[in-house]
């Protein structure tokens, strides 16, 4: 039937509903194409109203007194910079022994999480299970433990950074170990090494660029995270920031913060360029 | 070339001179590279010397901490009694020492909190990633209307993922009170950063000829984005926004360590106040909750981008 648009009868309309229905709104298709969006709107409303978002505005002059705190800078002759500095310098140190540690840890227990190296399946799952304990407790819940355990201070800062790198680096240091070439190992194996040289020269070859390259990267990624952790109280410049805050200088808040996110660009930089110059050639890897 | 088959009186001296400039350059490079190692390894144990007398981090210290730390698991560690391990509470209200129910006695408050992170967690990241979706068209250098809003885009987004979510958090706390909407506030800004900038490489990469077609047929640029990119990058946003919700779910849960609500507000009480097996249950709730979240989440992500793969 050929007719122009504006000739369309309510007849042929009715039949080519019946006979073409995926062309014409139906509800159906109408709720699954709203449908989502009204349910996300309608809970954005709902969330806002359970989470008192109304707050926002009656804080307002609070807020407005503590952002020109934060950019109004006074007696800054009186500031305590070798306070803040020496934090900083105590994060780095944190960050640095942090990784060292993790990865001399994951250096051997990687070892035991590789399939291709402990055969004895129990073994490794328990090994991997642990792991997964570690990794799975964040970073920061691991420093507030660790405050507990040894009192304030870089010290369990340390070990929280210990910790979490061991579980995240072992899983990473054994799955390079399974990914290594078998040849080199069964060569050094047929001229009849023992199992320290079999590693020695089988496997640390293969694996030590890309060790290398991850705990550089995490090395990296612990200065980060080894700002806040002073947070719990586990040493660094986070502690700073928060004794700070409670004596409300918060001008001198906002100038730690600031070194803070130099000190995490500069950090980024060298990072990147030390990577790229131990493990230049692997970094396809 | 020399070629050093030839043995003949003339070429000899000049193959000698050759040789010695070969060893030469050999021990040159030996050295330089012997050099280096030393280099790199005094510089090694300089920031170890540094970093272990700045943090104060002393043999004494660690032998002193370790037994302490063993001690502190045995105490959190909690006193199950196999025989009454699933009795309930008696009829005076009462949990018998040793079970189950007596070690989660207030397991509805911490579900009740791990409800309230979860919800911290989806508002946030809904605050987050519109913003970030309104941002990464102006983030993106194929589709920013002008560098200028280009560069504020970027720099605005920087400024955003830069700054750690509790130490936003910490802020938020102070300006608004205790609460989970610091919180809220806090996640939704950090999402609003990390989300926008990967939003904007996927725009990137999206192919410019359906713009093209739009902007033929007389498109202004809202049209332009509305209908030539936004249908191309949809599966791709969707799959990194549900990765950012999982990554919320981590912050949201520590991030009551400032105050900002949630779990971790719970948590951070319960460590501090208490060394008792409370703490092992609430860290099990939260790195159950975790994982779940997580393996809910990957399973959709899964789908939905194995759905769009097939179409």
């Amino acid at each position: 039937m050929m007719s122009t648009l504006s000739a369309v009868t309510a007849t042929e309309v009715e039949s080519l509903r019946v006979s073409q229905p995926e062309v014409f709104n139906s509800p159906r298709k109408m709720i699954r194409k709203w449908g989502p969006w009204a349910l996300a709107l309608g809970y954005l409303i709902w969330s806002m109203w359970f989470f008192d978002f109304v707050r926002l505005l009656d804080g307002s002059d609070r807020v407005w007194s503590l952002l020109r705190a934060f950019f109004i800078w006074e007696d800054m002759a009186n500031w305590q910079y070798a306070n803040i500095y020496v934090g900083i310098a105590q994060t780095l140190a944190m960050a640095f022994l942090g990784t060292l540690l993790g990865s001399l840890g994951a250096l051997v227990i990687g070892f035991f999480a590789a399939r291709n190296i402990i055969t004895f399946t129990p073994l490794r799952q328990l090994v991997r299970r642990i792991l997964d304990v570690l990794r799975g407790v964040d970073q920061l819940i691991w420093g507030l433990v660790f405050v507990r355990a040894v009192g304030l201070g870089p010290l369990a800062g340390v070990l929280a950074i210990f910790i979490s790198d061991l579980g995240t680096l072992s899983k990473l240091y054994s799955e390079a170990i399974e990914n290594i070439d078998r040849k080199q190992v069964e060569g050094i194996k047929a001229t009849g090494a023992g199992p320290f040289a079999l590693v020695r020269f089988g496997y640390i070859p293969q694996v030590l660029p890309v060790f290398i390259s991850q705990s550089l990267y995490f090395l990296e990624s612990n200065t980060r995270s080894a700002t806040i952790l002073g947070i719990v109280g586990a040493g660094g410049v986070g502690m700073i920031i928060i004794e700070r805050f409670r004596a409300t200088l918060y001008d001198q808040v906002a100038f730690v913060i600031l070194n803070i996110l130099i000190l995490i660009a500069i950090i980024d930089y060298l990072s990147k360029k030390i990577r790229q110059r131990v493990i230049g050639r692997n970094e396809i890897r | 070339m020399v070629d050093i088959s030839v043995n003949s009186p003339a070429s000899s001296s000049r193959e000698r001179n050759a040789v010695t400039l070969f060893e030469q350059h050999r021990s040159d490079l030996i050295r330089q590279r012997r050099a280096m190692t030393i280099f790199g390894i005094a510089a090694f144990l300089v920031c170890l010397g540094l970093s272990i007398w700045v943090s104060r981090f002393y043999p004494s210290r660690l032998a002193e901490g370790v037994p302490r730390i063993l001690e502190y698991f045995v105490t959190i560690t909690p006193d199950l009694n196999w025989s009454v391990l699933f009795e309930a509470k008696n009829e005076a209200g009462r949990a018998v020492p040793g079970s189950f129910a007596y070690w989660y006695t207030d397991f509805w408050t911490y579900l009740e909190l791990i409800f309230e992170t979860i919800l911290m967690a989806i508002t946030g990241t809904i605050i987050g990633g519109t913003l970030a979706f309104l941002l990464s068209f102006a983030a993106s250098d194929n589709l920013a209307p002008n560098q200028t809003i280009y560069f504020l885009a970027r720099r605005f987004m920087e400024i955003c993922r830069g700054i750690p979510e509790i130490l936003l958090a910490l802020v938020f706390v102070f300006m608004i009170g205790i609460g989970p909407l610091a919180g809220i506030l806090a996640v939704a800004i950090h999402t609003t950063g990390a989300l926008g900038k990967l939003f904007a490489e996927v725009n990137e990469n999206a192919s410019d000829k359906p713009v093209e077609g739009i902007t033929a047929v007389g498109g202004n640029w809202f049209e332009r984005m509305a209908y030539g990119v936004v249908p191309q990058v949809t599966p791709n946003f969707v799959s990194y926004l549900l990765l950012r919700f999982e990554i919320n779910v981590r912050a949201s849960s520590i991030i009551g360590f400032v105050g900002a609500g949630g779990i971790g507000q719970e948590l951070n009480r319960v460590i501090s106040f208490y060394s008792d097996d409370r703490v092992l249950a609430v860290l099990i709730l939260v790195v159950a909750t975790v994982t779940v979240i997580d393996l809910i989440s990957e399973r959709l992500r899964l789908g939905f981008i194995g759905k769009e793969n097939f179409q």
